[in-house]
Formats: C-alpha cells, sequence, structure tokens
C-alpha cells in the first residue's frame, strides 16, 4: 500500500510539469497509448475475470453483472 | 461468461443447440445486417462510427464451455452525439458439481445481454447515460449508468468520474423464489500525459452491494452436512488502480496495470499486469501480455465448518489464491481493406491462458471483426 500511496503521489506531482503541444501527440495517438482503446474486449476481460475471482472494478463503471458474482 | 464459473448456470448438456439457437440466430441476423451496413455506407460520411462483431470461446478445466458472439455499434449522428449499442450472448454448456446432482443428464444456460448508451460530445467534455439488462434461466440485472469526463490543460489531463447502479434478481432454483440485490458503484480518475511518450492514469472505485449475496447453488460442509451458503448482505469494496501507458523506440508499446483491492470481507488483492506491443508494419500489431493476481480469502471463508457458523461458505471466489494469465494478440488491419469491407476494417485474434494455485485452469480464444462504417476509401 505505501508502494501503491507513493507511485500516486509521484504521478500527481508529475502532472501538470510538462505540457505536451498538440503537434508533438504523434506516438501518445497510437491505440496502445489510450487506457481501454477496445472497450468491448475490456469489458469481456473484467467480466470473465470477475467470475473467478473476488476482486472486482478498478477500470470504470461496472454493469450489474450475472448470476456468478 | 461470468456464468460460465456459476454452478448456477451450468451443468453437462450434449444437446444444448436446440435451447441456443434464437440469440445465436439474432447475432447471425445483426451480424449480417452489421456487415451490410458497413458495405452501403462505405463512402456516405466521415463519422468515425463502427460495428464489432466478436466471437469468445473459453473453456476450463472443469468441463465449462462458453460460446460469446457479441455485436456491438457505435454510430455517431453528429459531431457531438454518438449511440453505442452491444447485444451479446453466453452459451453454457458444462458439467457442474452443483448441477449435476439434481441434472445426471445435464442442462445448459444462457445469457443474453443488451445494453445501450448515449454519448454526448461537448467542447472539452464528454457525457454518457446507458443501460443495460441481462437476463439467463435465474439470474435477472438491470444497469442504469452514467460517466463524464473533462480535459484541462491542452488535453494533457483528463478528469473523469462515472456511478453505476444495477438491481440483480437471483431465482433461488429449484424453488421460484426470487432475491433482490442492489449494487452501487462510483469511480473517479486522473489521466495525465507526462511526456510525449509517456501517459499514466490514476483511479479510484467504490462499490457498494445490498441484499442477497450468497451462491444458491454452492453447498458448504457444515458439519458434515453439504448447507447452503450464508454469506453477510453487505459488502463494500474499494478498488485503487495506477496504470502506464510507454512508448518505446521501434513502434513498441509498454502496458502496465496495477490494482490494489479491499473490502470489508477482509479479502484484500493484488494484480499485476504488464504488456508489450510492437507494430510490425501499418498493417500487423503483436502484443503479448502477463497478468498476476493474488487474493486473500474472505473472514468467514474455510473448507469446512464445525459449531454453528454464522456465515460460511464454498465459493471459490472467497478463498485465498495465485493466479497467472497470459496472452497473445494480433491484429491485421490491411490497409484497403479486408476482403470486400471498406478500409479500417480489421481483425483481431487473442487467446489467453489462466491458471491458479487451486488447480483451476482456462483457455479464452477470442476473434473480433471491427467495420468502420462511413469512412471514404483511404481515410483512417
Amino acid at each position: 500500500m505505501k508502494t501503491l500511496t507513493g507511485l500516486v503521489a509521484l504521478s500527481l506531482g508529475l502532472a501538470g510539469c510538462t505540457t505536451v503541444q498538440p503537434w508533438q501527440r504523434g506516438r501518445l495517438a497510437h491505440e496502445c497509448m489510450t487506457f481501454d482503446a477496445d472497450a468491448s474486449r475490456a469489458a469481456y476481460e473484467a467480466h470473465w475475470q470477475e467470475s473467478r475471482e473476488g476482486a472486482a472494478g478498478g477500470f470504470g463503471v461496472q454493469s450489474g453483472g450475472c448470476g456468478c458474482k | 461468461m461470468a456464468s460460465a464459473s456459476s454452478p448456477a448456470a451450468v451443468a453437462a448438456s450434449r444437446r444444448p443447440g436446440t435451447r441456443l439457437a434464437p440469440p445465436l440466430a439474432l447475432v447471425a441476423g445483426l451480424t449480417v445486417v452489421a456487415i451490410g451496413e458497413a458495405v452501403l455506407l462505405d463512402g456516405a460520411e466521415d463519422q468515425p462510427s463502427e460495428i464489432g462483431i466478436e466471437f469468445h470461446t473459453f473453456q476450463d478445466s472443469r468441463g465449462v464451455t462458453v460460446q460469446s458472439p457479441a455485436v456491438d455499434l457505435t454510430r455517431d449522428f453528429t459531431d457531438r452525439t454518438a449511440l453505442r449499442a452491444k447485444f451479446g450472448v453466453d452459451a453454457i454448456s458444462a458439467a457442474s458439481d452443483s448441477c449435476v446432482r439434481c441434472h445426471s443428464q445435464g442442462v445448459s444456460n444462457r445469457r443474453v445481454t443488451l445494453g445501450a448508451s448515449l454519448v454526448r460530445k461537448l467542447t472539452d467534455a464528454k457525457l454518457s447515460l446507458g443501460a443495460e439488462f441481462s437476463q439467463e434461466n435465474f439470474y435477472r440485472a438491470t444497469t442504469i449508468l452514467t460517466s463524464g469526463s473533462r480535459n484541462f490543460n491542452k488535453a494533457n489531463t483528463t478528469v473523469a468520474g462515472g456511478f453505476s447502479v444495477s438491481r440483480n434478481q437471483p431465482t433461488l432454483h429449484p424453488r421460484r423464489v426470487s432475491r433482490s440485490q442492489t449494487t452501487e458503484n462510483a469511480f473517479v480518475s486522473l489521466t495525465q500525459t507526462l511526456t510525449r511518450s509517456t501517459v499514466a492514469q490514476v483511479g479510484y472505485e467504490f462499490g457498494h452491494i445490498g441484499g442477497y449475496q450468497n451462491d444458491p447453488f454452492l453447498r458448504a460442509f457444515v458439519n458434515g452436512e453439504l448447507l447452503l451458503g450464508n454469506n453477510p448482505d453487505r459488502r463494500t469494496r474499494h478498488t485503487f488502480t495506477l496504470r502506464l501507458r510507454q512508448a518505446l523506440p521501434a513502434q513498441t508499446y509498454l502496458e502496465a496495470d496495477y490494482r490494489h483491492y479491499f473490502d470489508d470481507w477482509s479479502i484484500h488483492s493484488n494484480s499485476v499486469s504488464v504488456g508489450l506491443s510492437h507494430q510490425f508494419t501499418p498493417e500487423f500489431l503483436l502484443h503479448f501480455g502477463y497478468r498476476r493476481y493474488d487474493q486473500t480469502g474472505a473472514f468467514f471463508y474455510a473448507p469446512e465448518y464445525f459449531g454453528f457458523p454464522e456465515f460460511f461458505t464454498s465459493d471459490f471466489r472467497l478463498e485465498p489464491f495465485t493466479s497467472n494469465l497470459y496472452t497473445g494478440r494480433g491484429v491485421f488491419t490491411p490497409r484497403h481493406g479486408l476482403w470486400f469491407l471498406p478500409p479500417g476494417a480489421g481483425i483481431t485474434a487473442q487467446y489467453d491462458r489462466y491458471s491458479s494455485d487451486t488447480d483451476f485452469l482456462a483457455g479464452i480464444f477470442t476473434v473480433r471483426l471491427k467495420i468502420p462504417l462511413g469512412n471514404r476509401a483511404g481515410s483512417p
């Protein structure tokens, strides 16, 4: 938990340090640089993992689920 | 799919096809309509709409097989308004310890999901409102969800949040009695562009579940007898996430996610996933990923109970375990279109192998076809 807190603090601390201009975002535009670019795939993975594991969520609002939850 | 692991849903079946025909036929029909629309609308407009058609096959070491066809549509009606809709089916056939006690010949189950959301884009913000409904043999879920995001600092910073509420209604088969469960989730996240090649995101999600939370099909050993479990009727969950995307030299991308979860049932878990993607050519991308997950058990979990315990369960999701997940994925997007489909159409094939130290093993194979709607030839 301390590691997590430290990483979060580091991320927030770095936020705003750099302003990347629109014309400098070429590499950021790639699909791999977008969180959950394929929402359907992310939803399916979360769906079957939550059917096996006690933890859930963290990557967006969840749906109602099914009989396994 | 989640139903796959639910003994509620599954039992050995050798002839599931007859009962599954209507939804599968509907998915097939939607697929034909989707492809037809993609071809007919080619060149009609420049809106970045698309249709996704996917098929998942899940198989695990218990003999559970789940086939999940799904169709999703994203359609931009104007520059600012988009509709997203999804229809999917989980067709389940399996042997389950619980179900075969009553159904020696086995039974099958299916879960049908229908969802839609409306997205409104503003200058630096986006709002969405949606609903989802799912129905299976002994379970029904209805969800309303809303979310919003806003960009700051020339779109280098994005703050997002959302809320959902679900009403779930399990049926206590073989009785025809239904119970009710309400789930509320809220999340907030901060996404920050750190450099020209680095993006990070931190997030927090809160969840509360109230009402019936037993699995009416899992029996626990209590004083040598098999009894239906009894779980607390309230559960509060907290999830923290930290995610990173790093562009590396030579068209290679690093994806790293960390999640820490805990709840008031004393489950603590950590999940770390790392992935590497490489764009070999403009048309072909390959991805490999690894995920490690561990959790502690619920405070009332035990392999067997003695005396007069208030709570008892045999739910495998509440026991302590560690799991590993390996993923391989290839994405092929031909420059001039896939077959007769317009440029931008692509196909994805993915294989996942999941194993845990509780002797559970699963393989998941996914094929997804993405078809842009209304893109002119040569446009992305």
